[in-house]
């Protein structure tokens, strides 16, 4: 039972680094939405989040997976899970990005711009790295419920393992020792990230001082 | 290098409104290379607001800025600044905060680098030459591998200074450079940039610093309520000033 439920592993892994890498990067075009410095576009970002933000993830699911099948867009349920939480990712890193760049020196973009640096410029090699320490924490909170969120995608069909765990508890009655293994599983994959991000914290810190 | 007579730089009608707030109000400024000016006059006169219309940090409600062969009419009607023409202006012309600014992630060595690398597409090793020779240049020689928090401030504005040079930049700006360090540290600041002027930099300084308008300054502008009021040499300026408002701002602050 351990190993077939374990099987699982690989889709919930799966599931969460695609959908989160898919939010990060969409993530930085909400953020700039959001602060973006025409009205309208502020606006819409505004809209946009809080749209996605205040339904359940697995009402956005059944959206993506039922309803677009219904108009002719059929997606397996791995594709339809990754591309709804990598939306909703999007929203919340989005989020975050924006809450660290409220935190950024506005003097560090004027320097930047009056040294002719371009956009793209301005937002790796200045705003980004800055940003970053700031913005990890969160970001790696936010990803260990995006971990747990993805149990959400065994409702539509992704053989992930609470999925797995589920079938186990039906076919053998052992539904305590099925749920605990999933269980421990979730709580070992967590384990790594937290150290990850007090890594990246504390490496940061060490290279430089801000005044 | 010798004095030209063109125009090097020229900022002609530049009006600013923030809202209902005229915070500029058809201010026009000429340099020639070489050209020290500085503008002085009471906080909240506008000075540093014009300084960033100059390289269009600040964007002017409407005037027409030429620096060297480029020039950009801005103002209902005309176009915005593209991309391109926005880095050109900005790299050719250097500006210095009154908070430095510089970035806190990167070393001295690479705050200096950085641009000449990305905007000038200067190679590594090229740019690193450049900024060592910059950082000689303000004494810092032995603060390259640094990063600014372990510097204290008037070091950091000197970097600063080689940073906004390493574009060789036509003329440079400095934005109150010396008003958030103390009075010695500043005196370290006005003397790098005094050299700089004498090694023929065209530069436009707004600043508090009555002593520098004075021995370095070419010409000097008095800037009120978003108005040039009066601009001359700094020494009839200074010591025979005509607008009443000129008077009053000269002996509140020579009287402290």
């Amino acid at each position: 039972m351990i190993g077939y439920i374990l099987q699982g592993m690989i889709w919930t892994v799966v599931i969460t680094l695609s959908s989160f890498a898919i939010g990060a990067v969409i993530g930085v075009a909400v953020a700039g939405a959001r602060t973006a410095p025409f009205l309208i576009v502020r606006g819409i970002g505004r809209v946009w989040v809080e749209i996605i933000r205040s339904v359940p993830p697995l009402v956005w699911l059944f959206v993506v997976f039922f309803g677009l099948a219904e108009v002719g867009l059929r997606l397996t349920p791995l594709q339809a899970a990754i591309f709804t939480f990598g939306i909703i990712a999007s929203v919340y890193l989005g989020e975050i990005y924006r809450g660290g760049l409220a935190t950024l020196d506005r003097g560090q973009i004027e320097a930047a711009r009056a040294l002719g640096l371009g956009s793209f410029d301005l937002l790796t090699k200045i705003i980004a790295p800055q940003i970053f320490r700031t913005v990890s924490p969160s970001m790696v909170t936010y990803g260990m419920g995006l971990m747990k969120d993805s149990a959400l995608a065994s409702t539509i069909g992704v053989v992930e393992m609470t999925f797995r765990a589920s079938q186990q508890a039906q076919t053998t009655g052992q539904g305590l020792a099925a749920f605990a293994i999933v269980g421990a599983a979730y709580l070992l994959l967590s384990i790594p990230l937290g150290v990850l991000a007090r890594r990246a914290d504390t490496k940061s810190r060490l290279k430089y001082v801000v005044n | 290098m010798t004095k030209g007579e063109l125009p090097y730089l020229s900022a002609k009608n530049i009006v600013k409104d923030f809202g209902d707030n005229r915070v500029l109000d058809d201010v026009s400024i000429e340099i020639h290379s070489g050209d020290v000016i500085s503008i002085i006059g009471p906080s909240g006169a506008g000075k540093s607001t014009f300084l960033r219309c100059i390289n269009l940090l600040e964007t002017p409600t409407s005037g027409v800025l030429s620096i060297g062969d480029f020039q950009i009419e801005i103002g209902e009607g005309h176009r915005r600044a593209s991309k391109k023409e926005l880095s050109t202006l900005r790299r050719n012309a250097g500006m210095v905060f009154q908070s430095f600014n510089l970035f806190p992630h990167l070393t001295v060595l690479e705050n200096i680098s950085l641009a000449q690398r990305r905007v000038l597409g200067r190679d590594k090793e090229e740019a690193r030459a450049r900024s060592m020779e910059l950082l000689d240049r303000v004494g810092l020689k032995d603060k390259a591998d640094q990063y600014p928090g372990r510097c204290s401030g008037g070091q950091q504005q000197r970097v600063a200074i080689a940073r906004s040079l390493s574009l060789d930049p036509m003329v440079m700006l400095f934005d109150e450079p010396t008003s958030s360090l103390d009075p010695e540290v500043g005196a370290e600041i006005l003397a790098v940039m005094r050299e700089l002027a004498n090694d023929g930099m065209t530069m436009m300084v707004v600043t508090h610093e009555m002593g520098f308008a004075k021995e370095v300054g070419d010409r000097v502008y008095v800037m009120v309520d978003g108005r040039i009021v009066e601009s001359g040499p700094p020494a009839q300026v200074m010591s025979e000033p005509e607008h009443p408002r000129t008077k009053q701002f000269l002996s509140a602050v020579m009287g402290r």
